[in-house]
């Protein structure tokens, strides 16, 4: 006993004060990690802030130009679409994916056999390459017959007399990238979601219906207010990635018809490599920035805690 | 049977059909004929089932290439990534250095950057570099996004093993690198393994990288040759839906093997994509 308690103290010494190789150690173990990080991803994001304070155009030289493309872009009519596009896709796509998160997670947690295989099954869509997501949801979508799978069922149920082009109006172009986006993000939520139900101790279930609470009321006070931290740290990560999206809409709609489904980073691709005007292209992804740096700030103050402790 | 068993039967039914009605339409149409996707003949099941999308895949388009190059990026960015997320893995989780903190919240908040700021400047650099229009600018690209992430899975799996063994190594006389590759990697293996899966599944899916440092149609990845199928000038829509079923079984198999781990390594965030 006496001896166990005194190895634990030794160890928990050691960790007190650090060992002295444990700084040259870890410079090195960190080397490649730190040279990829400066190299590659804050030596590309200094460049990125400054072409975004320059007119450059591909073929051309750079020049300082100040604020202008910021200017440019707070009064361009094609941007607020492009922003306005951002958040609609992205909070619609997040609000479903709570809704469905929680329903898949509630049906999983009631689930008494197979759990496992239906949980597997479940998250195939999480696993598929988002190109692949996209261009299965252009077909699902698709005006043609033979090709489209609700034109084809639909016509063939007798429910439409022909074919309706779902993706050609601006409102069923946003409807097809959010739900693509919907189907490829629920079963991560609902992954999550259910983590956090097992991990709910049954014995406030059990107080709960002691008092009388019936299941609505216990899900409402007890499932919820467990299940707090996970939804807060899904929707932002989740905000994070969407935000940003390109994958889905450039392979689905390339930002059309017209610019009614041009996010962020589709309008970006679309200004820096079509029409050539790099420093233009940067500062739009650039104006996202204040909402990634809010997000980032707090998602890592929910996860720091969880590795750093 | 009782009403919730059957509310969660109904629920197992809509979520499963949800989930595979798509993919079953991408899979019938890949063992359709021509005729029967342009006419709309028998749209439930293939009939007559055909293979001719998929041999005609393999022989008539750049598909060979495009797969051989997306194994070939998704291996060397793999391998690339595990010995640097291992190395700075273990350091984070294991060592005692002053910025410990500094570097844990840098790791995070790199993997939570998106591909949509970087991919200008990128091209620049990759440009300067003579990278561009080689796998050699994906080999060099993807790491930005597979390390932070695949670093940060790995400081988890790292600090959840138990430290005596390690001090015991140590006080044996092993020098810090000794205790890592001797004792603490085959230890964290399971944990590896699962990192490494997913750095090849983010290589495996990843198409801004790929579409924008390549122009070149042979030197390009799976899911930029896709949307260079839907393009050309004679469209066999038979054949596309193949090349997606073509690319995603590798992952659906790696993901079987995995399933376990890679869900209690969600809760670390594993959403990006």
């Amino acid at each position: 006993m006496l001896s166990r308690a005194d190895a634990g103290g030794r160890i928990e010494a050691s960790r007190r004060h650090p060992r002295r190789g444990d700084t040259g150690t870890a410079i090195l173990l960190l080397l490649p990690l730190l040279v990829l990080v400066v190299g590659l991803i804050v030596y590309p994001i200094y460049r990125a802030v400054w072409l975004s304070f320059t007119d450059k155009l591909v073929g051309y030289p750079e020049r300082f130009v100040g604020l202008r493309n910021y200017i440019y872009l707070a009064n361009d009519d094609a941007f607020h679409t492009v922003v306005r596009n951002s958040l609609v896709f992205t909070v619609s796509s997040v609000a479903l994916k709570i809704v469905t998160g929680l329903a898949m997670a509630l049906v999983l947690h009631a689930t008494w056999r197979w759990r496992n295989f239906f949980r597997g099954l479940m998250l195939l869509p999480w696993i598929t390459s988002t190109v692949i997501i996209a261009l299965t949801w252009r077909w699902m979508f698709d005006s043609f017959p033979g090709r489209g799978f609700f034109n084809s069922v639909l016509l063939d149920l007798g429910l439409l007399s022909r074919p309706v082009a779902f993706m050609a109006t601006p409102e069923g172009a946003m409807l097809a990238v959010v739900i693509a986006n919907w189907w490829r993000g629920f079963p991560f939520f609902g992954v999550s979601y259910l983590a956090g139900m097992q991990s709910i101790p049954g014995e406030l279930y059990e107080a709960a219906s002691v008092d009388g609470a019936g299941s609505w009321r216990r899900f409402w006070h007890v499932t919820l207010p467990g299940l707090k931290h996970i939804i807060i740290v899904t929707t932002l990560l989740t905000f994070i990635f969407t935000i940003n999206d390109f994958n889905i809409i450039y392979v689905m709609t390339r930002g059309g018809p017209g610019t009614a489904t041009q996010v962020f980073a589709t309008y970006s691709y679309e200004v820096a490599f079509n029409q050539l005007r790099w420093g233009r292209g940067v500062t739009i992804s650039i104006f996202a920035v204040p909402l990634l740096i809010a997000g980032i700030a707090l998602v890592s103050r929910y996860l720091l805690r969880e590795r750093t402790a | 049977m009782k009403p919730w068993k059957i509310a969660t039967v109904l629920g197992l039914v809509v979520f499963a059909l949800i989930v595979l009605v798509p993919f079953w339409w991408i899979a019938t149409m890949s063992f359709k004929t021509y005729e029967q996707i342009q006419f709309a003949q028998s749209i439930y099941v293939p009939r007559p089932f055909t293979w001719e999308n998929y041999t005609g895949l393999w022989l008539e388009t750049r598909f060979p290439i495009w797969f051989r190059n997306s194994v070939v990026t998704a291996m060397v960015v793999t391998i690339i990534t595990t010995v640097i997320a291992c190395l700075s893995g273990y350091a984070v989780a294991r060592l005692r250095f002053p910025g410990r903190e500094a570097i844990a919240t840098l790791i995070l908040v790199l993997y939570l950057v998106p591909p949509a700021l970087l991919f200008i400047p990128l091209y620049r650099v990759l440009a300067e570099l003579g990278a561009t229009n080689s796998l050699m600018a994906l080999f060099l690209s993807y790491p930005t996004f597979t390390v932070p992430f695949c670093t940060w899975l790995l400081i988890g799996f790292f600090k959840a093993l138990p430290t005596e063994l390690e001090e015991a190594a140590l006080v044996d006389g092993a020098t810090r690198p000794q205790a890592l590759v001797r004792v603490l990697l085959p230890l964290a293996a399971p944990g590896i393994v699962a990192s490494a899966i997913f750095a090849f599944t983010l290589s495996w899916n990843e198409f801004l990288y790929a579409l924008i440092f390549i122009t070149d149609e042979t030197a390009t990845t799976v899911p930029v040759g896709l949307n260079l199928l839907i393009y050309g000038d004679v469209f066999h829509w038979g054949q596309l839906m193949a090349a997606s079923v073509i690319t995603t079984v590798p992952v659906v198999a790696l993901y079987m093997f995995i399933h376990r781990w890679m869900v209690e390594g969600l809760a670390a965030g594993a959403v990006k994509g």
